[in-house]
């Protein structure tokens, strides 16, 4: 059986583009040649697979069409899009159909490869010609060998390297990496990985903090790592600074103090060495001017530039945002660390730096209120107000960070909201939902207490719907339970959804049973206003009565105390009591007194388990 | 440098035309480039355009922004297959030795949200140093285009840095005894005040809008070409006001939008003009 290649060459392909296609041709390849490749080599400028084992003829195929009783309505559009006219369609098995002859592969072949090229899809794609075709980038050729033949429509050329070598004859199928290596390029993504790595390895300890190396790979077809080395005097730049710089547009790897790896296409090793080295210290000394006149004008005076900047069309300056946030700040508990934190915090918002730098804002301020001597506390504070970053990024480690990331979040929700802006189906803007979620975050793992008369009605709601989804195996309707119960702050509610999932169904059972009873009854008729002991008469009232007025302050007193596994053990209590009550006592008693003053005992029960929560969400 | 590249494109069929006459953003505002490039007729250019961008000055200050450079734009219509091969033809023109140095595509979209306009390219790096920016036109005006050009833009600034292997544009050569400081630098400085301090907030804000205006009335008297005349200009008072700091973040989307509102209805005019 033949082997297969098929190359598509494009121009420089982005490296998204790139790993979009190498994850769709092996299933390109099964469902148009039958077999999955062998081999998949891409990379900027060719995306080819390797394919041993097709079939060098195809079977007959039955296909089959609409069943006999549906011969008048459906046979002729089945036969049209067959190409085969009505009469001639066969009957099997009690359908219509049609038997597709068995064909060589090199008919069938440039079509199939058509459909393979059609059938990639891609994110963001351009025209280029008049062709149709739609592509991450042009494509200027097409290269097949079925072993060493040719098939009709695709080229048995393919090109090497881009300025060292040029268009080249592909001998073989098989011969396809080796003629590429031939010609200044390594076809297979891995080995170039593989090389690269290796090549910073032995240049050091090298670090990639934005993980450009995935980009790196398809960046070039040749990698050639070289070290650069940058004047010692950009070294007083934050190191981050330094960092980004190199990162985030040039993709160099840092190996520590002012050495870094670069990856080249080929080139001269010492022309193209000394030209990535300008070109660095050149944004680096751009920074540094930068990062001068920003330490010349001080966090204090950046601080004072504020008023003039908009944060929010109408939500004010950053000015406004900074006197909102030290007001946040206040009421989280903040001590003195964190209103400093707080009043300086978005100074960096007006550092040229950070313009620059958008990435790094916090960390800049951080570093400016270091060099104007502030306390650690102060500084790591101001870096760490925006973790967490991601849903399951790291925490600030500090509490003045957290205090500072809550009020930041705090704000920024309650204006968005109180602008109109909430988040809809799946268009978020803003960032609200990871806003929220990180608030929850810093309530439950930071153990912030974040009351939660800090959000408004609507950002409450929004904020501890998050909590659906964070707590583990915690089903939504207990946090839905939980969220009802006057509890003060964020993470309480969190903690009381565990406290209720956490107890046995056996316990849970009764007290839920005789809540949502006692909620369902208490409401039929007029309850009195007030208990009336005088009126118990039976033994089980007066128990579920002498119960309550011990239980109900247990309850409360626990959940003052954060204590909420004793606060639902405590509501547990009631439950076999309540059976009791439900068995013997008739709660609507002839006697209207005693009926309304049983009325208003249910009441209170329900009342009693409510500070637990709204019950009646969990579905049983 | 300008005239070898001149020349280069000249030899390829390119019309050398010179740099308009009103402030621009970018040489891909200027009609050479965005009327030429709707449409289905085939056009080459190539021409130097003073690029004015009142929010990137830093007063001379600063050796590596400023309010005022310079690029050098080809426009190919339709791109030819062998488009980037004749980009890699003009380096070795100027001297840029594609085998000693690593010339990379970079990965880079343009989008120019003024005018309606996108397309997909790159950044061309040699040595690291980004040197031209290249795009294949998708839309302009808001219009998917039928015909594709390509857009090569160099930065001349840049690529003489490298050329005379200078670290700051202060330091270029611009002839024998004269360097970029001698002949920009206080331009820089003053109209970085102008842009940043001086530029009248109340008369620009009216001239935007009398710029609105005028547009939709020449719109309507077929004159497409002023028309478009007082686009640039109506963009051109918005970079200005957006420099004073006079624009609020809101204020902002909805001023390009009435930009590309106008480029949009002038692109539709153009079209419908053009001779058949």
């Amino acid at each position: 059986m033949p082997t297969l290649l098929f190359e598509i060459g494009c121009e420089e392909l982005p490296a998204r583009a790139v790993y979009e296609a190498e994850a769709q041709l092996p299933r390109l390849c099964e469902q148009h040649l039958g077999v999955l490749p062998d081999r998949v080599f891409v990379g900027p400028r060719r995306l080819a697979v390797l394919v041993g084992g097709i079939e060098e003829q195809t079977e007959d195929r039955w296909l089959k069409g609409p069943p006999l009783a549906l011969r008048e309505q459906a046979a002729a559009g089945f036969a049209k899009r067959h190409g085969v006219s009505a009469e001639d369609l066969e009957e099997r098995d009690g359908f219509l159909g049609v038997t597709v002859a068995a064909e060589s592969l090199s008919n069938v072949l440039p079509g199939r490869l058509d459909s393979i090229l059609r059938g990639l899809g891609f994110g963001k794609t351009m025209r280029w010609d008049d062709s149709g075709l739609r592509f991450p980038r042009p494509v200027r050729w097409t290269c097949a060998r079925l072993d060493g033949g040719s098939v009709e429509g695709y080229g048995t050329t393919t090109r090497g390297h881009r300025f060292t070598s040029g268009e080249l004859d592909l001998p073989s199928a098989e011969a396809y990496a080796e003629t590429l290596r031939g010609a200044d390029v390594e076809p297979d993504a891995a080995e170039r990985e593989r090389i690269i790595r290796e090549g910073l390895d032995a240049l050091g300890q090298w670090r990639d903090p934005l993980g450009k190396l995935r980009e790196v790979v398809h960046l070039v077809e040749r990698p050639l790592v070289l070290e650069g080395v940058f004047d010692e005097r950009f070294l007083q730049l934050p190191p981050r600074v330094v960092e980004t710089a190199m990162q985030s547009h040039q993709r160099y790897f840092p190996l520590g103090g002012n050495r870094f790896g670069l990856v080249a296409n080929g080139g001269d090793p010492d022309t193209v060495r000394a030209g990535n080295v300008n070109v660095l210290e050149g944004r680096l000394d751009d920074a540094t001017f930068t990062f001068e006149r920003d330490v010349q004008a001080g966090i204090e005076e950046l601080a004072g530039r504020l008023g003039s900047i908009v944060y929010f069309a109408g939500a004010g300056s950053f000015a406004d945002k900074t006197a909102r946030l030290e007001g946040l700040a206040d009421r989280l508990g903040g001590g003195d660390a964190s209103m400093e934190a707080a009043r300086l915090g978005k100074a960096d918002q007006s550092a040229e730096l950070v313009r620059e730098f958008p990435e790094l804002e916090g960390h800049i301020g951080a570093e400016y209120a270091r060099l104007a001597g502030f306390p650690e506390a102060v500084c790591s504070a101001i870096a760490e107000q925006y973790l967490p970053d991601s849903a399951g990024g790291p925490l600030p480690s500090t509490d003045p960070g957290r205090v500072l990331a809550a009020a930041d979040r705090i704000d920024a929700l309650t204006v968005s909201f109180s602008l109109g802006h909430k988040p809809s189906g799946s268009r978020d803007p803003f960032g609200l939902r990871r806003a929220a979620i990180g608030l929850c975050r810093l309530a439950t793992e930071g153990g912030l207490t974040i009351p939660r008369e800090l959000l408004p009605g609507e950002v409450a709601e929004f904020v501890e719907e998050r909590f659906e989804g964070l707590l583990g195996d915690v089903p939504v309707e207990f946090v839905r339970a939980a969220r009802t119960a006057s509890v003060p702050d964020l993470g309480s509610v969190a903690r009381l959804a565990r406290a209720l999932h956490a107890l046995p169904d056996e316990q849970l059972a009764p007290i839920h049973t005789a809540y949502i009873r006692a909620g369902r009854l208490g409401e039929k008729e007029k309850a009195a206003a007030k208990l009336d002991p005088e009126l118990l008469t039976d033994e089980a009232e007066r128990e579920v009565s002498q119960a309550l007025t011990q239980i109900e302050p247990e309850i409360t007193g626990a959940i003052e105390a954060g204590d909420f596994d004793v606060a639902v053990e405590a509501g547990a209590l009631l439950g076999p009591l309540l059976d009791r009550f439900f068995e013997e006592v008739l709660v609507m008693a002839e006697d209207p007194a005693v009926r309304r003053n049983r009325l208003r005992l249910l009441l209170d029960v329900r009342d009693t388990i409510g500070l637990l929560g709204d019950l009646s969400q969990i579905p049983r | 440098m300008i005239s070898a590249l001149q020349r280069y494109w000249a030899d390829r069929g390119c019309v050398v035309m010179q740099p308009y006459h009103t402030e621009l953003g970018a040489g891909t505002f200027n009609p050479a480039t965005f009327l030429r490039c709707l449409g289905p007729e085939p056009w080459r250019t190539v021409y130097v355009e003073p690029v004015i961008r009142p929010r990137d000055g830093r007063y001379g200050e600063n050796p590596y922004r400023f309010q005022h450079y310079f690029q050098l734009q080809v426009i190919l219509k339709p791109a030819p297959e062998d488009i980037l091969d004749q980009y890699f033809g003009s380096l070795e023109e100027i001297g840029i030795d594609t085998k000693r140095h690593d010339v990379r595509l970079v990965e880079d979209d343009w989008e120019g949200p003024t005018l309606g306009a996108w397309g997909l390219g790159w950044e061309v790096w040699v040595d690291g140093m980004e040197v031209t920016q290249f795009t294949y036109f998708q839309q302009l005006g808001g219009l998917e285009l039928d015909v594709v050009s390509g857009e090569i833009t160099y930065g001349l600034e840049r690529l003489a840095m490298f050329l005379q292997g200078k670290r700051s544009a202060w330091e270029l050569e611009w002839a024998p005894g004269f360097t970029w400081a001698d002949v920009y630098r206080e331009n820089e400085r003053q109209w970085s005040a102008y842009n940043f301090e001086a530029a009248p907030v109340d008369v620009l804000t009216r001239r935007f809008a009398e710029h609105e205006e005028e547009c939709a009335a020449l719109i309507a008297r077929r004159l497409t070409l002023p028309a478009y005349d007082q686009v640039l200009k109506a963009s051109h008072a918005f970079n200005l006001l957006d420099a004073r700091g006079a624009i609020s973040a809101t204020e902002r989307a909805s001023y390009i939008g009435r930009v590309r509102d106008l480029a949009r209805r002038v692109a539709e005019g153009y079209l419908a003009d053009a001779p058949v």
